[in-house]
């Protein structure tokens, strides 16, 4: 019988390759299905915002470099990775991100705790030219970040395309997300009172790269290393040892 | 009924290794099967010949 | 070799490039000046570059012999010159990106010259450019070969190397103007993949005629590899770039997978990439050429099948443990590690398999590099593997992830392994092709070898060394029970050998330089006048039992 039928699938070349579906695929869905549905194993946290548009288009430059090749955004449940960067990651910290920046490689340090850590001055001086803050660190300099004026034009697409694949956003954040953008980033004037209206009295409202007048892609990516690991709370309340976020550095 | 995670999950613990051991019995009965000892035979040593031209 | 396809055929490849170049135009227009558009005029250039050749060949006389007589070898020996061009652009971007890491200033202060930005050129070029094209060339040689029929088309090969190649192309000129998806090993943006589908179904296709048309009742063992390489590849890529572009004019694209679903489908996908393509196919190879440049059979037909099998299924669930003690729910790391340590059977199964086929003919490893190649590969095979199996276990990942380990671990495997069975099939191919009685230069392959082993070595033990020390570091406490050493304490550690590193892959890049010019000139010299025969030594030894 097993005879006759390997004969049969062999003399087909078709047969055979369904034969490999079915060793891998088959097999291989069966195995990952529950993957497809792990989202149910994320845990809850009310308190978690979405990315302000500002913040989005910095997490875009961040996933425009690859930073992931050096940094991750995954601290791990290991002792020394706690006391070195913070609490553990939960899943739920990156229920937004898409890709998510776990990261594979530590070229650099953990970026999941980065927001609060360092100033706005701190960061926009190493991205200039990191061994002017770090002189023995081996990171690209970003300066053309500095130069380079934020394009807010596609940002409502943006978000119109997260708010279809899940993501909270109400029509009002899509519809304005190119003023927000400004806002957050020029503050004291109309723009930016709309982005605490939307997101939240905490959301961090400030020229981040020094210069109050234009929005640089430099505001965007210090905008969303500074949010980095703040969007929820969940983290502090879920350690064995339980504390509060630090007080942001401003 | 509602399938979600954990019922995926049991499935997959279960069933997904009944299909792999039963894959790899399936695998073990063709290259083990008596008759299939020459066709091996002859697919490992036909490739060595020097016939450069497709068979007609 | 526009002269061997009919005038229809050189037709329908004309129409093809012709459709390609308005699919190019469209998105030059509706990119506008954004990359998309960028992107656009990359696929009329490159749609113009080869419809030239065709319709200035369209009128010539059609090809009298009948083609069904001999193999079709031209779509190979393009596959294999692309193949070292990727080749060496790859191990040159990784060249230059291991120098970035030992001296920061080498990215010039540019946008498109940063670590970020090259450093996917450099996988993408090596593990598809080089890689693929290696893949692709090789599979159509073992197919004819095996099978005693002629690939079952004329133009689709040709559609698949060079569709192939403009994935590629897009895939790595996009990474220097910032188009990528950031996700490891699968870069390249919407527009790319959806291509890479249409080529890889084509190639599906092409595969499975060629298989029905077979002489040979049974299906030679480096095919159902191959298979397995084609099909998964489909498989993994489809599933793991399901993307929403923010609009048809835009090249950014958000994946439908958030967070840590997202982590488990990448992983999902990247390491069977390493499964299926870099090692499922490459086998593809070693159980082909191994055995025919030895002239030995294979050592057991029934364990490459078991171990076939075995890497199947096994390799699906391994993906995983590249998340141990993440926020992956800690079930899925279990299984992971299990099946991973588990995969260690299968592989060192096949590698056993190709040194035992080599049982009894040491000195003709001694004697001829090109088989040393091979041998080698299946060394580093059996040792990376191992590697993997244990870098798998938790424990042991928890020092060695996010450390220079991992790198050193996927150059063991793909420089050790990749690489080398590559060039030995490279080296026994190409006199095949071509019609030459052997390579140009039996010492230039000694040397492309020995540069090669030596400039291996040096990498993968400097980043052993850089990577336990940066492990180690990071979890140092002192006396007072807190940690020993700031970030930056490893990383003033790591310089020396990120220097060597730099070194080891300047070594290797020399060797494949050697080893294009080794090819070119073997395909300049005189054809033999003798038939084709390869160039391996006559005697055929005694079969080892089963």
């Amino acid at each position: 019988m097993a005879e006759l039928f390997h004969r049969k699938i062999e003399r087909s070349s078709i047969g055979f390759a369904i034969a490999i579906v079915a060793a891998a695929s088959v097999g291989g869905i069966i195995e990952i299905a529950p993957l497809f549905t792990i989202d149910g194993t994320v845990e809850e946290a009310p308190d978690m915002r979405v990315y302000t548009p500002l913040e989005l288009a910095g997490r875009n430059i961040y996933v425009r470099e690859g930073c992931y090749a050096c940094h991750s955004q995954m601290i791990r449940t290991l002792q020394d990775e706690v006391e070195r960067y913070g609490p553990y990651s939960l899943a739920v910290e990156s229920k937004y991100d898409r890709p998510m920046q776990w990261g594979s490689k530590r070229t650099g340090p953990d970026l999941a705790r980065i927001g609060g850590k360092y100033s706005d001055f701190w960061h926009v001086a190493h991205l200039m030219n990191p061994r002017d803050v770090v002189p023995e660190s081996n990171m690209p300099a970003y300066a053309y970040l500095a130069r380079t004026p934020l394009n807010l034009n596609d940002l409502s697409q943006h978000l119109a395309v997260q708010q279809t694949l899940g993501v909270p956003y109400t029509d009002e954040m899509v519809e304005n997300a190119a003023r927000d953008a400004y806002g957050q980033a020029v503050p004291d004037t109309d723009f930016a009172s709309g982005v605490s209206e939307r997101y939240g009295e905490a959301t961090q409202v400030r020229a981040f790269d020094g210069v109050a007048t234009q929005v640089t892609e430099m505001d965007a990516l210090v905008a969303y290393l500074q949010v980095l690991g703040r969007l929820t709370t969940a983290a502090y309340q879920n350690t064995a040892a339980p504390e509060l976020p630090p007080e942001p550095v401003e | 009924m509602e399938i979600d995670h954990n019922t995926l999950v049991a499935f997959s613990k279960s069933w997904g290794l009944f299909y792999l051991l039963g894959f790899f019995i399936c695998v073990l009965i063709y290259a083990f099967w008596p008759s299939n000892r020459k066709r091996f035979d002859r697919a490992k040593k036909s490739i060595l010949d020097q016939d450069d031209k497709p068979w007609k | 070799m526009i002269d061997k396809l009919t005038y229809s055929e050189r037709q329908s490849a004309s129409f093809i490039l012709v459709a390609v170049a308005v699919v190019g135009l469209l998105m030059a227009a509706f990119g506008n000046s954004n990359q998309l558009g960028v992107h656009g005029v990359i696929v009329m250039i490159f749609a113009a570059a080869l419809l030239y050749p065709v319709l200035s060949a369209i009128y010539a006389p059609e090809p009298v012999e009948d083609r069904e007589a001999s193999y079709y070898d031209d779509p190979i020996k393009v596959g294999i010159v692309l193949a070292m061009a990727w080749a060496i652009f790859g191990m040159f971007m990784g060249v230059w990106v291991a120098a970035q890491l030992a001296w920061p200033n080498l990215a010039f202060d540019a946008a498109w010259s940063t670590f970020g930005r090259l450093r996917p050129t450099h996988t993408s070029g090596i593990i598809f450019g080089f890689g693929g094209n290696a893949l692709i060339a090789t599979s159509f040689h073992v197919v004819q070969r095996t099978s005693r029929a002629r690939l079952a088309g004329q133009v689709s090969p040709w559609f698949v190397l060079f569709g192939y190649n403009l994935f590629c192309v897009l895939a790595v000129s996009g990474y220097f103007i910032g188009v990528t998806q950031s996700k490891e090993y699968a870069e390249a943006e919407w527009y790319a993949d959806l291509w890479l589908v249409v080529v890889w179904v084509t190639y599906f296709i092409l595969y499975l005629r060629t298989l029905a048309r077979r002489k040979e009742p049974h299906i030679y063992v480096a095919n159902w590899y191959f298979m397995a390489f084609i099909l998964v590849v489909a498989m993994l890529h489809i599933v793991n770039n399901l993307a929403i572009p923010i609009a048809w004019s835009s090249a950014k694209s958000y994946t439908i997978w958030p967070g840590v679903q997202d982590a488990m489908v990448q992983w999902w996908y990247g390491h069977n990439a390493v499964a299926f393509f870099l090692t499922a196919g490459f086998l593809g190879m070693l159980y082909y050429y191994l055995p025919v440049r030895a002239q030995r059979p294979i050592f057991s037909y029934r364990l490459s099948i078991l171990s076939f099998w075995g890497i199947v299924f096994f390799y699906m669930w391994a993906g995983s443990h590249h998340l141990h003690y993440t926020a992956l729910p800690h079930w899925v790391q279990t299984l992971g590690m299990t099946f991973s340590v588990m995969l260690l059977v299968p592989s060192w199964a096949s590698a056993g398999n190709a040194l035992l086929t080599l049982n009894g003919a040491w000195d003709r490893v001694r004697s001829d590099a090109t088989l040393r190649f091979m041998m080698a590969a299946a060394v580093f095979y059996g040792l990376s593997t191992f590697e993997g199996s244990f870098l798998a276990i938790r424990p042991v990942n928890a020092l060695s992830h996010y450390t220079d380990w991992t790198v050193g671990h996927v150059h063991a495997g793909a420089l050790g392994w990749v690489a080398l069975i590559t060039f030995g099939s490279i080296y026994t191919l190409v006199p095949t092709l071509w019609k030459r009685e052997r390579m140009y230069s039996a010492a230039l392959i000694e040397w492309h070898f020995w540069l090669a082993i030596a400039g291996t070595l040096i990498y993968i033990f400097a980043m052993w060394n850089s990577g336990i020390i940066q492990g180690l570091m990071w979890r140092t406490y002192t006396g007072e029970n807190t940690l020993a050493y700031s970030f930056v304490d490893s990383l003033v550690a790591m310089y020396p050998y990120y220097i060597a590193r730099a070194f080891g892959g300047l070594l290797f890049l020399i060797g494949a330089a050697i080893g294009c010019y080794n090819i070119w000139m073997t395909v300049k010299a005189v054809p033999s006048t003798v038939p084709a025969t390869p160039d391996a030594p006559e005697t055929a030894a005694a079969v080892p039992g089963e």
